[in-house]
């Protein structure tokens, strides 16, 4: 059985052992393979042909044009991080060259306070912060370059006054 | 007459090897620089030498001047072609080829000084009598330019003086808003284009963006190759582009290619060059800007005219006279180029990195892939999101367009994430269909433009073909309370 995340949500598909039959939540759809990487399945008492390669825990699906990207879960691992934490850590939204930091580390900021400035690929982003708190790591140096999902900058939460 | 046996191509990518294509057709033994960073693609397969060039981000092995020159004549070659991008419009990278004794495929550094600086070239457009928007440039004085700048009139366009791309340019329609669109397009402009001075003019509103393929030698002949619109664009930058251009009248196209063939000739322009301009609703045309090199689209010209333009690049730069003058040029039926780009459309266009982990291209009539990718390779942050063009040609701008769109859904690209659903959309659309492009185009529809969201069947397809592709789960013990589940219920 197979655990994936894909667009937001968990889903379970489990092939029976020796048969083209997958189970997706409580139907049933027949698979068979089709050459390397394709794949022909059932969809409304039709053939639809597909693409499909697995990429790490990834699992990309080419159908009549458009392609998607499915995350296998593995069930004994968990994030551990949440809430205020999370909030306070600005993720990259994609990969690219730190242009300028606007902050220093020890600074206190605001929310919607502009921290730094990336760059990727001809665009220039400001990263903003989510949460009021205070710098507490700026990871990445001006021209360095990072890839999707890098830390860029670490707030650490001012705790509401009593 | 200089005859080139052996071409340096100071690029990479797609346009490395079309490049190479034409060249080995020609008899000319053709030479690649490579960096660790991209040593995959397809161009580097097919080039006769390579040359290793080093440099920390990877794209400034491929603006170094001195370094690519260097390169270029220890490997023996006698030209220099610079593609598009990098160095292709820089003046002091042709002046260096020169000097070093070799040929550069492009105008000379005097032509690409004069037309490739926008306040330069608009400066000389209105001396020819070609008309320009109303306009600020910029002096010493930043204050003093934000007070011309609003004195040229709302809505404003902000850019770097030396750029091109889209790269560093600001709308603003706020007065307000004026400080900080200076402040952003002096920052990337001075990134990217190492000079920090703005230019300033009227926006004009649904405009839509029509250049003219022009080309001179040196013997003083100048003529025109049609145009082509590309007015759908994101951030401004070209995502779709087509010849000839969809409803232009027979008189409004004249007068643009006529205009664009006076400013090269008194220019003393050579090569090959394009000649931007807007066209607004009301039919009024200006000049925007001259590329002063082989433009990414130039293909969908290649397949309405028959002809190769980086032959004639190459013949033009060895001194001979163009093949064919203006009336023995002809057009026939349509031609639409897509570019793929490793972006999520859906998401904003933001550009995603992996490593393609399958790739089938398509086939067909008229059908033309120019790609720089193979399978395996990595798609990194290092260089430019295009991954390859599609290009379709037809009988009718129909057919061209349905070719196009069939060849994008059979174009399977996974590992990164890929616009090509995308640009079917966008080719889909009946406002498109109906040829009523303007700049705006994706903006406007950008709600139409989203994909139709999954039916449950559909989902459950997806996951099974995804759990089926998944290695076989034969080879790993199944966890124990699983088995024991049996048929479980979700």
């Amino acid at each position: 059985m197979n655990s994936f995340h894909f667009n937001g949500s968990h889903y379970r598909a489990w092939q029976e052992p020796g048969s083209d039959r997958v189970r997706v939540d409580d139907a049933i759809v027949s698979v068979q393979p089709d050459g390397a990487h394709r794949f022909v399945a059932g969809l409304q008492g039709r053939s639809e042909r597909l693409h499909a390669v697995a990429d790490g825990d990834r699992v990309w699906v080419h159908w009549r044009g458009r392609a998607w990207a499915l995350e296998r879960v593995d069930p004994t691992r968990s994030s551990s991080v949440g809430g205020a934490a999370a909030a306070g850590i600005a993720h990259a939204p994609m990969p690219g060259v730190m242009v300028s930091l606007l902050v220093m580390q020890g600074q206190p900021v605001a929310e919607g306070d502009a921290l730094l400035v990336i760059e990727s690929m001809k665009l220039q982003t400001t990263i903003c912060a989510a949460i009021d708190g205070v710098v507490a790591e700026l990871p990445c140096a001006v021209g360095q370059s990072f890839q999707r999902g890098a830390v860029l900058a670490h707030l650490q939460a001012v705790e509401p006054a009593p | 007459m200089t005859p080139i046996r052996k071409l340096f191509i100071a690029n990479r990518a797609e346009i490395a090897l079309r490049i190479v294509r034409t060249a080995r057709r020609m008899g000319i033994a053709t030479v690649l620089p490579w960096h660790a960073a991209d040593s995959h693609g397809p161009a580097l397969q097919e080039a006769d030498e390579k040359v290793q060039l080093f440099g920390e981000p990877p794209v400034s092995a491929f603006l170094d001047i001195a370094g690519l020159v260097r390169a270029a004549r220890d490997t023996g070659c006698d030209a220099v072609h610079p593609g598009y991008g990098f160095l292709s419009e820089n003046a002091a990278f042709a002046r260096a080829v020169v000097e070093a004794g070799l040929v550069f495929v492009g105008p000379p550094a005097d032509a690409i000084e004069l037309m490739g600086d926008k306040i330069s070239a608009r400066r000389f457009a209105q001396e020819q009598g070609v008309p320009v928007t109303p306009s600020a440039d910029e002096a010493d004085d930043p204050v003093g330019f934000a007070e011309r700048a609003r004195a040229v009139g709302l809505p404003l366009l902000i850019k770097g003086a030396a750029g091109g791309g889209g790269k560093g340019m600001q709308i603003v329609r706020e007065p307000a808003k004026l400080p900080d669109a200076i402040a952003v397009a002096r920052r990337e402009s001075e990134r990217y284009f190492g000079d920090g001075r703005l230019f300033a003019e009227r926006f004009v509103e649904r405009p839509r963006h029509i250049e003219v393929q022009v080309f001179g030698d040196a013997h003083g002949h100048v003529v025109h190759l049609g145009e082509r619109e590309c007015s759908i664009q994101r951030r401004f930058q070209k995502l779709v582009e087509e010849t000839p251009a969809p409803g232009l009248d027979p008189g409004l196209r004249e007068r643009i290619c006529s205009a664009a063939v006076t400013l090269a000739k008194a220019a003393g322009y050579v090569n090959a060059g394009t000649v931007e301009c807007i066209v607004s609703p009301q039919r009024e045309f200006f000049f925007l800007e001259m590329n002063t090199r082989l433009q990414v689209e130039h293909p969908v010209t290649e397949m309405v005219t028959g002809l190769d333009l980086v032959e004639w690049q190459l013949r033009v730069a060895a001194g001979e006279p163009l093949p064919l003058k203006q009336d023995q040029l002809r057009w026939h039926g349509h031609a639409i180029e897509a570019r793929l780009l490793a972006e999520d459309a859906d998401a904003g266009f933001v550009p995603d990195t992996g490593r393609v982990r399958l790739l089938r291209w398509p086939q067909g009539p008229g059908l033309r892939i120019d790609g720089g990718v193979t399978s395996g390779a990595p798609v990194t942050a290092d260089f430019d999101s295009m991954l390859a063009k599609l290009v379709a040609h037809g009988a009718s701008r129909e057919l061209a367009i349905s070719r196009l769109q069939q060849a994008l859904a059979e174009t399977v690209l996974l590992g990164v994430t890929v616009n090509a659903d995308y640009l079917g959309r966008v080719l889909r659309h009946p406002a498109f269909a109906q040829g009523e492009t303007d700049t705006g185009f994706l903006e406007r529809h950008r709600e139409a433009l989203l994909p139709a969201p999954l039916r449950d069947d559909e989902r459950r397809l997806l996951l099974a073909v995804a759990a089926r592709a998944l290695p076989d789960p034969s080879d790993r013990p199944a966890p124990q309370p699983y088995v024991a589940m049996g048929a479980w219920r979700n």
